[in-house]
């Protein structure tokens, strides 16, 4: 779609280094923050307040998802650029509204899931990040999360780079895998920051957890591991759904989707649900718009 | 007296860093009493305490049921039925965790509902900021609203054509499908528009770029945020060097 530009210089190969570079310290910074949280074990979590730990724990991830933006945003073309803001309104929107009821789900990772499999992994790590920091003008307890909606993102555009976005039924369980790493990110920030987790029905089962004795990290621990490989397997399938369900020109629009065939063609889509779809998922030629 | 956008930002930020590292209650009370009396001052209250109810009621509900209940480590016991124990230590934690963010939490809400949007977009994209951060801002905070009654008017027009949501797991999916698909491909093809005009008027190129709206930055405002900043990291690195100080 963007042709380079004849009057203005081109980004050079020093240019791409640093940010490569700063992908790289974004990752570190989140990769490091997590190992030194779950080495250090810190102990002084119920003994009193743990805020060293979460003082760790929120620069840690935050300054990783930050370099993370800093490094892809400038890069995405503009016709992921503008859909980003759509990601962000479809978490806040349906995030907003299980997060507080009585399901032990958040389902807030719909657009970045969508953006991650239409744009590719960068794309997705730098929606993911992007959707905490503006979602906390509203509900700043997501913005410590952050690194693990990056992650979520990352993951979703690897699985839909290999291929588990070709057949239905590997969507779930692309998503189910997704769950365990994002919530295994995530449990460290619900303990060392919050105390416990934000939702009623997710504190109903981290309390199950710590009637039988378990530490909080590690109560917190299972119930993320119950909760969100369940949620981002739900997530991970409406945006099978979803994405089967974009116009094929729609789809062109995205150089990834194309490149790596991330969408099957004609007649493999009969496992999509009322198969309402099938006509429009029709033959996917590749390297059609790259 | 009108504060620059990043001013506020700055000062709401420490505050939650200094908050969460001083972890004492009495600091945790105080700021939440300032920022609930500037709120009230300032007029955002009526319009900040629903937000602050949404999020705080669920957090501060699911943290008194968890460590007021179940606390194992807790050792002086006040009742007990069956597996569940309430410990004057759980609920003391519990009380701890709460103030803390409950601060956090009232001082950025603060901050997002009395910092203006256009403001904030022009100081950022003058600061040099990537301008690709500050459309992202913008958009989705316009966006917003605009989803909403969308999505309404979708649910209208689908059970005019007999959408009715029951039953399983299976008929929610279908009920889903017939919601978030068109509006899902009513918001993908206005991006596609939006892509094309702003390519076309150069959005996509890198460059110096100029603004017609001037945010004042009063002197007295640009010395005051180095200040914040250090105050900030100053209380991280006390914090870090003590970490069992306070209470």
């Amino acid at each position: 779609m963007s042709s380079p530009s004849l009057t203005l210089e081109s980004p050079t190969p020093a240019a791409a280094r640093k940010r490569r570079l700063l992908e790289i310290l974004g990752a570190l910074a989140i990769a490091g923050t997590y190992i030194y949280l779950v080495l250090n074990q810190p102990a002084d979590i119920t003994g009193g307040p743990g805020s060293a730990s979460a003082l760790i724990a929120l620069s840690g991830f935050l300054a990783g998802a930050v370099l993370l933006i800093v490094a892809v945003l400038p890069t995405l073309p503009v016709s992921t650029l503008v859909l980003i803001p759509v990601a962000l309104v479809l978490n806040i929107v349906l995030g907003q509204f299980v997060g507080s009821t009585l399901v032990p789900f958040y389902l807030d990772a719909i657009g970045t899931v969508l953006i991650a499999v239409l744009a590719g992994p960068a794309a997705g790590a730098a929606t993911g990040a992007l959707s905490s920091i503006v979602w906390s003008f509203f509900n700043p307890t997501v913005l410590p999360f952050a690194a693990g909606a990056a992650l979520i993102g990352c993951v979703a555009g690897l699985a839909a780079r290999y291929g588990l976005f070709r057949r239905f039924y590997l969507a779930p369980v692309a998503g189910f895998l997704a769950g365990i790493i994002g919530g295994v990110v995530s449990a460290p920030i619900a303990a060392f920051v919050f105390g416990g987790t934000s939702g009623l029905a997710t504190g109903a089962i981290v309390s199950a957890f710590r009637s039988m004795g378990d530490t909080l990290l590690a109560a917190i621990t299972k119930q993320a591991l119950i909760s969100d490989p369940m949620d981002k397997a739900i997530v991970f399938t409406l945006v099978a759904v979803l994405v089967y369900a974009l116009p094929r020109r729609t789809r062109q629009q995205f150089p990834f989707v194309g490149r790596h065939r991330v969408l099957a063609g004609a007649g493999q889509s009969k496992g999509l649900p009322a198969g309402r779809t099938t006509v429009r998922s029709t033959v996917h030629s590749t390297g059609q718009d790259s | 007296m009108r504060l620059h956008p990043f001013t506020s930002l700055t000062a709401a930020g420490s505050t939650a860093v200094i908050t969460t590292a001083a972890a004492s209650l009495p600091l945790s009370l105080t700021v939440i009493a300032g920022a609930a009396f500037l709120a009230a001052a300032g007029g955002a209250g009526r319009r900040m305490a629903p937000a602050a109810a949404g999020i705080l009621v669920p957090l501060v509900l699911s943290l008194f049921i968890l460590h007021g209940l179940f606390f194992p480590e807790g050792t002086s016991v006040l009742a007990q039925w069956g597996p569940a124990r309430v410990t004057a230590e759980g609920l003391r934690f519990a009380l701890e965790r709460t103030a803390q963010l409950s601060a956090s939490v009232l001082v950025l809400l603060l901050c997002s509902f009395t910092i203006s949007v256009p403001d904030l977009v022009a100081a950022l994209s003058a600061r040099g900021v990537h301008a690709r951060f500050a459309f992202v801002l913008a958009s989705t905070l316009t966006l917003l609203p605009a989803i909403s009654t969308r999505l309404a008017r979708i649910r209208q027009a689908q059970e005019a054509r007999g959408l009715v949501i029951t039953g399983g797991v299976f008929r929610r999916l279908a009920a889903f499908r017939w919601q978030a698909i068109p509006l899902v491909l009513s918001l993908v093809e206005e991006a596609g528009t939006r892509a094309a005009a702003l390519e076309a008027r150069g959005f996509g190129n890198s460059g110096a770029r100029t603004s017609y709206r001037e945010v004042p930055d009063p002197p007295l405002q640009r010395r005051l945020r180095p200040v914040l900043l250090l105050a900030a990291a100053a209380a991280i690195a006390v914090r870090l060097w003590q970490p069992t100080a306070g209470a």
